[in-house]
């Protein structure tokens, strides 16, 4: 099986229907021998030019708004091969291969390959019918499986620890004769933490695209029936009301509630500091029953991340207390304003009800009816692992790993390799590898280390290089744009479509300066507010009420400012992305996918965002 | 006030009466269940037959449709010009006369307003048939002042039933519906000085999505939208969400308004401020959405609507008939093969289209 996408009549024919050539980017000053930071097979190549450059490559924005740390292209290389696998060679889905992946200048670049041979897709269509089969007959108790198997591959990575190497070796090893010592135990807990994201990882596409497939045919139903519904409607029909995306949330409500209940409000909203506050509280005489609930609530829904969770600088709640904090002071003066905090669970489940029944009773026929009633059925069974996923794995599983990391990064302080436990993202996690070889022979032969002169400086280098990267904008494509866009990941999750790729084909040619951008209308609405550009996480502290918030991608936790927020626009992202699934659950205007909102617009512009029509407009600019 | 040739609309006797003709007794119905219907009188299909026994003109009136049936078009109008003609000069009889002046009286009563301003228009009891809606062949005279104006164009809409288009509206190719002996109400109704108006159906006309509302509107009276001479601004809006899904503005620079120079409705310019302005505020397409659900509802069936928006904002239903294209067709399958769920799944991996529009 190869891939048969290749295109070697596009670079010629139609030079004004393509993209800037991959191979055309130029480093930035300052960035060069960025390559270094990065494997070898994820690099452009000129032995791989014919292809690579007849390829359409877009940035993935979504999982990676920023230059890739080293060590975080572990979540990337992973789902290079757990995406691409379930669709080349598991399933195999018919027309799609795998996504393939290209670093350029720090920023991941993503490819679907497409099979176009009728009689390939033919043969592959009789395997995929029986397998993909197989789990849409028995979704529910393959899905009740996968969460075991994901609660178990968590518990593993929990027991993983990792410890500076002892100056003498402990009297179990020997008088329990193991024959292993902490050297062995150091390596083999590096390669189970490897391996356990790599297991969890695999896990994350198990059904993932038999899901988005199944939601997906739906949707088309829809929209040849109803031509003109709304993404965000047809979501509403099969979309859960108690999806474990909201549980965090709500456990800060339930919080918020108790602390009214014990008296202890005015302790929370007078701290800023979530530590102050709960120094105060453990003070406070109901103190301490509050914080049993709170020590509760956070096992495990705090371990939640403040990004999309792939990346080491998302930090989650439970090591960043001021989301939760903030959200929790706004629900405590929502309480005693006398409001009622809790999500309408009932109303939005009867209006879900309303809204589905109303599109059935329109249809034109029985037999449409019945072809509708079965899609939704089988749109809504996917539905609760296409949303719950995300939780097991970015947020609990993911946030978990990255503190673990960081664990190991302190072993790499505490012999002298690294001033910050934070320097071990500088390194790819097979470099990892041999400076935990490095340090085990310094620890064995009693001489110093070859890390311990190397690893400081070639870390400050790597710091610079990509401190430069992250003042680049990746365009959003590259390349050679497809006829068609067949992968069902590409279009629901990056919102990628023959339209989205024409419109970022005139942005880049003479779009500059209209004051207008378009993207996918993802929750509906018409705000006009002061813009707030966000590219980093960090930044989200920023926002201020009224705002519209302009970013990459946004993440589910940063619900807690979703609050304050007038609308939301991402440069990438589909319908289903998370910024348009807290958008509607806010009941914010939002549009996803608008490829520039973060280059074109800048922070204090007033700005138009309609989320019906899925339009940004620049309405003045920033006031002094 | 009420005699057998008149029947107010919001009378007990008047919701699904066959007296008031299709579209008079429709607003009957809507008055009833308490939709904003300007108040009106139908002079009733009982006063047209006796009008044309008393003048001796009910034999000849069959015999014109029968050679109308068979004739062609030059001796229909022929024939037309000579019966409408004999109608405008006939004598009225006296107990209809009275009645009419009566019920002109006392809806200047009703509204408090002398020579009270009044749309006149027939309303057929032919309207009802399934694939014939009559539409724009029946008369409507706007801005009518007075009784003695009424009187003259109640004859009017009576010849107009031998107009030669209606002699020769012939849907569905053969001419039952011309020879059919068809009564006809004339309506006389408070006009509604609209700031704007148009029609609206509860369906897209063109796909025959049923989950569509679509306003067609423009700014004055709606006769330039009914009468297609002003190109109207158009919204599609989601009839289960209420959101707007298209909206296609037109700029307008004339207007149809009564015209206190000529006394009467004509083409007047649209306010400099007005041309480019969108001539519904989104508070009123909601509005007109919600209104034509609630109708489409209470008839249990596909309508189409024409409304007005008065001047200070106040949204009126002024005539509402059954959708009649979609109502004999069937729009395009979402589906083109019957299959389960999971079928359709697979063939959607495997590059295949549940329908040929799909995603195309």
């Amino acid at each position: 099986m190869t891939v048969t996408n290749e295109n070697p009549s596009g670079a010629g024919q139609d030079d004004a229907a393509r993209f800037t050539s991959p191979f055309d980017i130029e480093a930035p000053a300052g960035a060069e021998g960025w390559e270094s930071l990065y494997p070898y097979y994820a690099l452009l190549s000129e032995d791989r030019r014919a292809r690579d450059d007849g390829k359409f490559w877009f940035f993935d924005g979504m999982h990676n708004p920023e230059p890739l740390y080293p060590f975080d292209t572990i979540m990337t290389e992973n789902w290079w091969v757990a995406v691409s696998q379930m669709s080349t060679r598991v399933w195999p889905v018919p027309p799609a291969l795998g996504i393939d992946h290209r670093i350029i200048n720090g920023y991941l670049y993503v490819s679907p390959n497409a099979v176009t041979d009728p009689e390939e897709i033919a043969r592959r269509a009789e395997v995929f019918g029986v397998r993909a089969g197989h789990y849409y007959g028995n979704w529910d108790e393959i899905y009740d499986k996968w969460e075991v198997k994901a609660k178990d591959c968590i518990e593993r990575l929990k027991a993983i620890d990792f410890a500076p190497l002892p100056d003498m070796e402990p009297e179990s090893s020997v008088f329990e004769h193991t024959g292993t010592y902490s050297s062995y135990r150091l390596l083999t807990s590096y390669g189970d933490l490897i391996h356990n994201l790599f297991e969890m990882g695999s896990y994350h596409f198990e059904m993932l695209n038999l899901g988005y497939g199944a939601y997906l045919t739906f949707r088309e139903f829809c929209q040849q029936a109803f031509p003109g519904i709304t993404d965000q409607t047809v979501a509403s029909m099969v979309s859960g009301i108690d999806i474990l995306l909201f549980r965090p949330d709500d456990e800060v409500r339930k919080l918020a509630k108790l602390a009214v209940e014990l008296d202890l409000a005015e302790v929370i909203t007078s701290h800023e500091d979530p530590h102050a506050a709960l120094a105060a509280i453990g003070a406070h005489a109901s103190g301490e029953q509050w914080l049993a609930a709170f020590e509760q609530a956070k096992e495990p829904w705090f371990w939640f991340s403040t990004g999309a969770g792939y990346t080491h600088s998302d930090r989650a709640w439970i090591d960043d207390l001021r989301l939760p904090f903030t959200a929790m002071r706004g629900y405590i003066e929502a309480l005693t304003r006398g409001e009622d905090i809790r999500r309408p669970l009932d109303a939005i489940l009867a209006e879900r009800t309303r809204v589905t029944g109303e599109y059935r009773s329109y249809l034109p026929s029985d037999e449409d009816r019945e072809a509708f009633d079965g899609l939704v059925e089988i749109a809504r069974k996917v539905f609760p692992f296409v949303e719950n996923h995300n939780f097991y794995v970015e947020h609990w599983h993911h946030s978990l790993f990255w503190s673990k990391v960081r664990q190991l990064g302190e072993v790499f302080v505490a012999h002298n390799f690294f001033d910050d436990h934070e320097d071990i993202f500088f390194l790819h996690r097979n470099e990892v590898y041999s400076a935990l070889y490095d340090l085990i022979i310094g620890w064995a032969t009693g001489t110093e280390a070859r890390g311990v002169t190397y690893w400081r400086p070639e870390i400050a280098r790597r710091r610079a290089i990509r401190e430069t990267l992250s003042t680049w904008s990746p365009p959003p494509a590259l390349g050679v744009p497809p006829e068609e866009i067949t992968e069902p990941l590409t279009v629901m999750l990056w919102g990628i479509t023959p339209e989205s790729v024409q419109e970022w084909l005139g942005v880049g040619a003479d779009g500059e300066g209209s004051g207008v951008l378009r993207g996918v209308a993802a929750s509906p609405g018409k705000v006009t507010g002061r813009a707030r550009v966000i590219t980093d996480p960090e930044q989200i502290h920023e926002v201020e009420q009224g705002d519209i918030l302009i970013c990459r991608i946004t993440a589910p936790s940063w619900a807690p400012v979703f609050s304050k927020l007038g609308a939301a626009v991402s440069d990438v992202g589909g319908i289903m992305a998370h910024t348009a699934i807290v958008s509607r659950e806010y009941g914010l205007p939002a549009v996803v996918g608008t490829g520039f909102a973060t280059i074109t617009i800048k922070t204090g512009q007033l700005v138009e965002v309609d989320g019906n029509q899925g339009t940004v407009r620049i309405l003045e600019e920033a006031e002094k | 006030m009420t005699s057998p040739h008149v029947l107010w609309i919001d009378d007990p006797a008047a919701p699904g009466s066959r007296l008031l003709g299709g579209k008079f007794g429709s607003l009957a119905e809507m008055t009833e269940a308490g939709f904003a219907v300007p108040p009106g009188f139908g002079i009733t299909t009982t006063a047209y037959r006796h009008f044309l026994e008393a003048a001796g003109l009910a034999d000849r009136a069959r015999q014109v449709r029968e050679q109308a049936a068979t004739a062609d078009l030059a001796t229909v109008s022929a024939l037309s010009a000579g019966f409408t003609a004999e109608i405008e000069a006939a004598p009225l009889p006296a107990d209809l006369e009275e009645a009419v002046r009566g019920a002109y009286a006392e809806l200047e009563r009703r509204t408090g307003i002398e020579a009270l301003p009044v749309a006149v228009r027939s309303s057929g009891e032919s309207e009802d048939l399934a694939g014939a809606s009559f539409a724009g062949q029946y008369d409507t005279y706007l801005w009518v002042r007075g009784a003695d104006e009424v009187l003259t164009y109640l004859r009017k809409c009576w010849a107009g039933m031998f107009g030669t288009a209606v002699l020769t509206y012939r849907p569905d190719g053969g001419a039952s519906v011309v020879t059919a002996d068809h009564g006809i109400c004339v309506g006389v109704q408070q006009m509604v000085d609209a700031r704007s108006a148009g029609v609206m159906f509860t369906l897209d006309p063109v796909t025959g999505d049923r989950s569509k509302v679509v306003i067609e509107g423009c700014w004055g009276l709606g006769e330039g939208v009914v009468k297609g001479d002003i190109t109207p601004t158009r919204y599609v809006v989601d009839k289960v969400t209420f959101e707007v899904v298209t909206r296609a503005l037109s700029r307008q620079e004339v207007q149809y308004r009564f015209d206190p120079s000529t006394k009467a409705v004509g083409m007047v310019p649209v306010h400099p401020d007005r041309c480019d302005a969108p001539c519904l505020e989104d508070e009123h397409i909601d509005q007109l959405a919600q209104l034509a659900k609630r109708i489409e509802r209470h008839r249990g069936a596909p309508q189409d609507i024409e409304w007005a928006i008065s001047e200070a904002g106040d949204v009126h239903v002024l005539q509402v008939r059954p959708e009649t294209v979609w109502s004999q067709r069937r729009p395009e399958a979402p589906i083109l093969e019957k299959k389960s769920a999971v079928d359709h799944v697979l063939m959607r991996f495997s590059g295949g289209k549940l329908a040929t529009k799909a995603g195309s």
